[in-house]
C-alpha cells in the first residue's frame, strides 16, 4: 500500500451555535481514516450522515473541533496552514456543479481556475484543451461554445475539466451524478473511470448510491450519524446487506441477490461479486443443473 | 374491459416552440408525435424511457397540464382542452413529481393536507375526516403536526401523495417520484404506490427510466422521441433486453444474470423480475 495521500485522527465536528446546550450537534464524531495516494474510495451514508461534512474538511472549507487532519502534507487545523496552496492539491466538484458555470465560452470556464494559478499562458492552454479532452468534450467542438447550450451531462463534465485543469492531487466528487438519467450517469463515470486509469490522482467520491461507486472505488467508508459505522473493499461491504440495511443503505440489487441466495443455502463464496462471477459460477451449479433436468 | 377507459388518448401530438440555439430562430420541437394510449379504471401502468423521450410530456397530458397540439385526451368522457373540464379533471387526476418541495406549501403537515380541500370549501369535519385518512394510508399520521422541513425527503414525497389523496382522486400521476431519493426509500414509494392501487383501487401513472421500478406494473409503455415503441406486461418487455439497451435503458444487474442463466438452458421463469423472484426461482 503506497503512503497515505490524507490521514485523519479522532476527527469531530461540531457544529457551533449562538446558545449551549442542546443546539450543539456534532456533525462527525472521533472519525478515523487513511487514504492511500492514487487510490479510489466512496464515502457512504444517507442524507445527514456527515459525507458531505466529513469532505469539506479535506480542504480546509471546514476545520476540525477537535482531532488533526493531514491532506497531502499540509495540516489543515494548523493555524498558518496555507489553504490556498491546499485548495490547488485538492480538487472539488460540489453536487449540481453546472450551476457554478458562468463564462461565455467552454474554454473561458475551464480556463478560470489555472488562470488563477497564474500559470504561463501556453501552459492554460494545454491543460485546458487537454482536460476537456479527458472528459470526452473533444476542444475542436466544444471550446468555443456557450456552456449553458450542453446538455445537464455536458455541463457537469465541463465543471469536471475545470477541476482536471487545476491538476489536482486529490479530487472530491460529492454526489457528482445526481439528477443525471441513466446514460448521463454511464457516461460520467466512464470518464471517471479513464481519469483513474490515466492521471496520477487520488479519487474520492462521496455518494448514497451504493451501485454507483461499486465499479470504481477501492476502498469504501460508510458513514452513518456523524460515526464511521463500516469500512472494507466493496466486496466486503456489499456482501453485509443486513448490515448496510441498519445504516439506511442498500446493497447493489446483484449483491443483494448473491445475499438471499446464500440465505436459502445455496454455496456462493463472498469473492463473487460481480455478474460475471455470478453467472459462471450459477450456470455450474448442480443444484440448478440437478433440480431441472 | 368492456367498461369506457379512464384516460383516452387519441393520436395525439404535441410540439412547442423552442429557440434554435445557433440561428436564433423559433422551430417547433414535436415531443410527441401520434399517440394512442387507454387506461383502465384501476389500472398500474408504467411510463417508462430515458430523459428526452417524451415520457413526462405524456404524462402531463393525462391531466390537463398540458393539452395536445391535435389530436384528443379523453379524462372519464371530459375532453382535457376544454377549460371548463380541467378543473375536474385534475381532482380526478392527480399528480405527484420529482421534487415534493415543489408542492409542499404550508408550514404543518396536516394544513398542507387539508389546503386544496380548504381553497374548495369543503366542510371542516370533511376536512378532518379526509386529511386523517390519507395521512394513515400513506403511514405519515405521527409526522402531522411538524413543519415539512424536519420530514426526510421520503416523507416528504410521502406528504406529497397524500396532498393529492386527500382529493380523492381516480388516478394518480407520479412523475419520476423517486428520482432524488436514496435507495431504500425509493423501494418504499413504488410500495405505496403499490399499496394504493391494490387496496384503494386508484389507478397509477408512473414514470421511472428504472427497469427495477418497472418489474411490478400491469403494463408497461416504453417511449422513444415522442412514440410509443413498446408495450406489454414486464415479462414480455423484460424478454428484450437488448432493445431496452438501445433504448438508453439501464439493465438492472439481476435481471441480466436471470437472461443469461435462461440462455444456457436454466428454465427461470419470465415472471421472475424482482431480486426476491430472482431467488426464489434460482432456489425454491
Amino acid at each position: 500500500m503506497k503512503e497515505p495521500i490524507i490521514i485523519i485522527k479522532n476527527l469531530s465536528h461540531i457544529y457551533q451555535t449562538n446558545q449551549s446546550g442542546p443546539l450543539q450537534k456534532a456533525a462527525l464524531l472521533d472519525i478515523n481514516l487513511e487514504i492511500a495516494q492514487g487510490s479510489c474510495v466512496g464515502i457512504i451514508g444517507i442524507t445527514g450522515s456527515g459525507k458531505s461534512t466529513l469532505v469539506q474538511h479535506f480542504n480546509g472549507l471546514l476545520r476540525p473541533t477537535s482531532g488533526t487532519i493531514i491532506v497531502n502534507g499540509i495540516d489543515v487545523k494548523a493555524k498558518d496552514a496555507d489553504l490556498a496552496l491546499l485548495r490547488q492539491h485538492v480538487g472539488m466538484l460540489f453536487q449540481f456543479p453546472e450551476s457554478q458555470l458562468f463564462e461565455r465560452t467552454v474554454y473561458a470556464d475551464v480556463a478560470f481556475g489555472p488562470q488563477r494559478m497564474k500559470l504561463a499562458r501556453h501552459e492554460i492552454r494545454t491543460r485546458v484543451l487537454n482536460a476537456l479532452d479527458m472528459v470526452g468534450l473533444p476542444h475542436r467542438e466544444f471550446a468555443q461554445r456557450p456552456p449553458f447550450e450542453l446538455s445537464g451531462g455536458q455541463m457537469r463534465r465541463v465543471a469536471l475539466a475545470g477541476v482536471l485543469a487545476m491538476s489536482p492531487a486529490i479530487l472530491v466528487l460529492d454526489e457528482p451524478t445526481v439528477g443525471l438519467d441513466a446514460e448521463g450517469r454511464t457516461e460520467f463515470y466512464s470518464y471517471l473511470q479513464r481519469i483513474k486509469q490515466e492521471k496520477d490522482v487520488t479519487i474520492v467520491l462521496v455518494s448514497h448510491d451504493m451501485a454507483e461507486v461499486a465499479t470504481l472505488a477501492d476502498w469504501l467508508f460508510v458513514l452513518h450519524d456523524g460515526h464511521m459505522v463500516m469500512q472494507g473493499t466493496p466486496r466486503s461491504i456489499y456482501s453485509q446487506g443486513d448490515a448496510l440495511r441498519k445504516w439506511g443503505l442498500a446493497a447493489p440489487p446483484l449483491s443483494e441477490l448473491l445475499t438471499l441466495l446464500r440465505k436459502k443455502g445455496l454455496a456462493i463464496s463472498r469473492d463473487v461479486f460481480t455478474l460475471d462471477e455470478a453467472f459462471s459460477l450459477l450456470q455450474q451449479s448442480r443444484v440448478l443443473r440437478g433440480s431441472r433436468p | 374491459m368492456n367498461q369506457s377507459p379512464l384516460i383516452d388518448i387519441q393520436h395525439i401530438n404535441y410540439t412547442y416552440p423552442a429557440r434554435n440555439s445557433r440561428t436564433g430562430e423559433l422551430q417547433p420541437i414535436t415531443a410527441l408525435e401520434d399517440v394512442s394510449l387507454q387506461v383502465q379504471q384501476g389500472e398500474y401502468l408504467v411510463l417508462l424511457g430515458h430523459n428526452g423521450s417524451g415520457k413526462s410530456t405524456l404524462a402531463r397530458n393525462c391531466n390537463a397540464l398540458l393539452t395536445p397540439t391535435s389530436g384528443r385526451v379523453l379524462v372519464a368522457g371530459l375532453d382535457t382542452s376544454e377549460k371548463a373540464n380541467q378543473r375536474t379533471i385534475r381532482d380526478m387526476v392527480g399528480m405527484i413529481f420529482q421534487n415534493p418541495d415543489n408542492q409542499i406549501i404550508a408550514t404543518v403537515v396536516e394544513d398542507d393536507i387539508a389546503w386544496a380541500l380548504t381553497m374548495r370549501g369543503i366542510p371542516l369535519s370533511l376536512i378532518k375526516e379526509r386529511v386523517s385518512s390519507a395521512m394513515e394510508a400513506v403511514s405519515i399520521a405521527h409526522l402531522r403536526s411538524l413543519p415539512p422541513h424536519r420530514l426526510s425527503g421520503g416523507q416528504r414525497q410521502r406528504l406529497a401523495i397524500a396532498g393529492v389523496l386527500a382529493l380523492r382522486p381516480q388516478c394518480i400521476i407520479a412523475d419520476e417520484p423517486t428520482a432524488q431519493l436514496d435507495p431504500l426509500s425509493r423501494g418504499e414509494i413504488v410500495s405505496l404506490l403499490h399499496q394504493l392501487n391494490q387496496q384503494h383501487g386508484i389507478t397509477i401513472i408512473q414514470v421511472t427510466h428504472l427497469l427495477e421500478e418497472a418489474a411490478l406494473a400491469q403494463r408497461i409503455i416504453v417511449m422513444e422521441q415522442g412514440k410509443l415503441v413498446m408495450e406489454g406486461k414486464p415479462a414480455s418487455i423484460f424478454a428484450n433486453l437488448e432493445q431496452l439497451r438501445q433504448l438508453k435503458l439501464a439493465i438492472p444487474e439481476p435481471i441480466e444474470l436471470a437472461a443469461r442463466l435462461r440462455n444456457v438452458g436454466i428454465p427461470l421463469s419470465p415472471e421472475a423480475l424482482t431480486v426476491e423472484a430472482i431467488a426464489q426461482e434460482i432456489m425454491p
